[in-house]
């Protein structure tokens, strides 16, 4: 008994002692820069998904930057979970200054949310800085933070692509060379059709997640679109030749026999295990393709259709500043500027294997010219960046659900219930009086 | 007197509490929520009284939502209700060894998660790299496309589900089947009382009322069950030909974030369960028979 009583004193002590030293240790730092500057990051990356490159990037701007202390905050369930806290923290006047904002969020945020304009805190107070995003950032690339109004509200950070991966050794059993991957559309279904026939194995897949992100690259690429602006309102713009000429071809595939549908999970393993030649899906699948296949995985760009040029959404987030505070917002600019140079972007990249929006990463020997490199397929990816689109968003209120509605079309036309023109067709209507 | 009202109020307090809290709570929450529209994201709500109600009713959507419900309700049935209860019978009064044995192996696998059972069901079933195609393919037939055939996909989905139910279900019933008096049974038996007598005059008397229960919590539960199956392997396609009731509401909810309609169609579900629950208890309920 004693002996606890002891130890619970010594405890006590050992508590005040660790208090009175922390007082001191605070006021001795606050004396010494009494304009430490404390800033709020908040993320959507868990563990499994870049946190630890988000906290290593944290400190090492923290150790580069005494005046400035940077907290990172993960906010759960992406955007949505991240865009609610956002809300809710604006609303009680306690904001955080820097935030990642995913693009299909890009015009809820520029309608709703207090966010600080960058190109008006550079030309404010980082004078300096007046051409850094045109210097560093493409014109199409910094579109992708640009809303429909025109405003730039943020810079974009995260970026994927569409790419098409094939399975090298099955084009050499089919007697195709895998150095001369098809190139368009046209290539792949041929190329699906010879590895049927001379192997017996599926040709081709184009990823089916819950989304028309793969589909929206198809379509554009022909000339299709998949939003269009009628007097002012947002209307679907899929019901077109270009489009349904475009879709009709994997559905074609699919008839024949040579293209595959089913879940992008089947599709995936059966690509792994050597059951499918060609799978065209997100460049954030490089790293778990990589390292889950029996066999050298190879990606090829996207496929365009003949004598037109690619258009590809991206996927990924932007940053946003969201400090009021001028001393704030330009401790927030230079955090951004750090999390967007090279070395911060490469680092990113590798952490999560979303591609660098800046120009120049690639070759600069503190980003990913060693990487890249190295990594052919990564290489295929960057190579796309000019040929980046938004991705299309549907407005208002039932926007997401005029998505499913596309997406449920996309099981008709690829069971091969009704052909592309009419399906999309009837998919228009009904999106249409939705919107 | 008093007192023991006193009292017992409050013994039943912390359950009441609870359930008014968790249950009644929210659902007067979500009829509230039916009436407006809001996106969960929004600082403001908008009161839009019955629209949500009106559109789910003037949609296309609900009767085939109905249509695939009442098609999962058969599948499930089928497999967690009748294909059980003829087991049971079977391994309660036809089997003379190994009972111990089947009783067991046929239960472990409800104690495999739902996601477990669907990746598994994912891995055999795949079109192009499963076990069940390279079966198939060596007899000369082609797979079909489980996971995006309208009709074929709630076979599937109840079958997962039949996974994680069955050997729980089975157990229930092997438990009542076993109760059933064994002087009775040998009784018929002395009168050369066929199988099909046995079981139709004997058995399904005698284990009504647990036979009852096992399909009210087939259907109600089962239903319930879909959410994960479908989440994970369809999300509702081959256009919404594995959507139910329940994945609606979660779709229409955290989906599309339209809190209104998901809150109409949770009350729309509910009062169709609840019809249900009337069926059951006016009709069912008298052709049952309760030992005590």
């Amino acid at each position: 008994m004693k002996k606890i009583t002891q130890l619970v004193v010594l405890l006590c002590i050992g508590a005040f002692t660790i208090l009175a030293l922390g007082c001191g240790n605070s006021q001795n730092t606050s004396s010494k820069t009494p304009s430490k500057v404390m800033i709020e990051y908040w993320h959507v990356n868990a563990e499994s998904f870049g946190g630890p490159s988000v906290k290593q990037l944290v400190e090492q701007f923290n150790k580069e930057n005494p005046d400035i202390e940077v907290v990172e905050k993960y906010n759960p369930d992406m955007y949505k979970g991240l865009t609610q806290n956002l809300q809710a923290a604006m609303a009680s006047g306690k904001n955080p200054d820097v935030v990642q904002m995913g693009y299909s969020y890009l015009n809820y945020a520029g309608e709703n949310l207090k966010y600080a304009s960058i190109p008006d805190i550079i030309t404010k107070l980082s004078p300096e800085d007046n051409s850094y995003l045109q210097d560093n950032f493409l014109p199409n690339v910094l579109a992708l933070a640009t809303t429909d109004d025109g405003k730039q509200i943020g810079i974009p950070y995260s970026v994927s692509v569409p790419v098409l991966y094939y399975n090298p050794d099955v084009f050499k059993q089919a007697g195709l060379d895998p150095n001369q991957p098809p190139r368009t559309w046209q290539e792949v279904t041929q190329y699906a059709k010879t590895i049927k026939e001379k192997t017996g194995i599926m040709g081709f897949f184009m990823q089916e997640y819950a989304d028309n992100w793969a589909q929206q690259a198809l379509i554009e690429s022909n000339g299709g679109q998949i939003l269009a602006k009628k007097d002012g309102r947002t209307m679907a713009g899929f019901d077109t030749p270009e489009a349904s000429e475009a879709y009709q071809v994997l559905a074609d595939m699919v008839k024949n026999g040579n293209g595959l549908h089913a879940t992008n999970e089947e599709a995936f393993q059966a690509f792994l295990s050597g059951k499918l030649g060609m799978v065209c899906t997100t460049i954030g699948k490089r790293d778990n393709f990589e390292k889950s296949a029996k066999f050298t995985v190879m990606a090829a760009q996207f496929p365009s259709f003949e004598g037109k040029t690619r258009r590809l959404p991206a996927g990924g987030n932007l940053l946003m500043i969201f400090s009021q505070d001028p001393d704030k917002q330009k401790a927030a600019w230079r955090f951004v500027k750090f999390l967007e140079s090279p070395g911060a972007l490469a680092l990113w990249s590798k952490g999560t294997g979303y591609l660098p929006p800046r120009k120049g990463v690639t070759e600069d020997p503190q980003g990913l010219k060693d990487f890249a490199e190295q990594n052919k397929n990564m290489q295929v990816a960057m190579s796309q960046m000019p040929e980046v689109v938004k991705w299309a968003s549907f407005p208002g209120a039932n926007g997401l659900q005029a998505e499913q509605a596309l997406i449920d079309v996309r099981d008709i036309i690829l069971s091969g219930k009704q052909s592309a023109a009419d399906a999309l067709k009837q998919a228009a209507a009904k999106i249409n009086s939705m919107l | 007197m008093s007192r023991f009202t006193w009292q017992s109020v409050l013994f039943l307090a912390p359950a009441v509490i609870t359930l008014l809290l968790f249950a009644y709570w929210p659902l007067l929450q979500d009829v509230w929520l039916s009436f407006h529209s809001w996106n969960m994201v929004s600082p403001t709500m908008k009161f839009v009284g019955l629209q949500n109600y009106l559109q789910l009713l003037s949609s296309g959507e609900l009767i085939k939502i109905l249509l695939n419900t009442i098609l999962y309700i058969l599948v499930l049935v089928c497999v967690n209700f009748i294909l059980p209860y003829l087991l049971s019978f079977i391994i309660a009064h036809r089997l003379n060894r190994f009972s111990f044995f089947y009783r067991s192996a046929l239960f472990i696998p409800s104690t495999v998660s739902l996601a477990v059972a669907s990746i598994l069901f994912l891995w055999i079933l795949n079109p192009l790299a499963g076990p069940l195609n390279i079966i198939l393919s060596a007899i000369g037939l082609e797979s079909p496309r489980w996971f995006k055939e309208s009709g074929l996909v709630i076979i599937i989905i109840g079958l997962i589900i039949g996974w994680k139910v069955f050997g729980y279900n089975l157990i229930l019933l092997v438990a009542a089947m076993v109760d059933v008096p064994k002087e009775l049974i040998e009784a018929a038996r002395l009168e050369n009382v066929s199988n099909w007598q046995l079981f139709r005059r004997i058995i399904v008397p005698m284990t009504s009322s647990t036979a009852l229960y096992v399909f009210v919590i087939t259907v109600v539960f089962g239903l319930q069950y879909v959410l994960v199956p479908v989440n994970m392997l369809t999300q509702g396609g081959p256009d919404q030909g594995s959507t139910n009731l329940v994945y609606i509401v979660y779709q229409y909810g955290f989906v599309f974030f339209q809190t209104g309609k998901a809150s109409a169609f949770a009350i729309v579900t509910m009062l169709l369960y609840a019809l249900f629950l009337i069926v059951k208890t006016k009709v069912l309920d008298k052709k049952v028979h309760y030992e005590n």
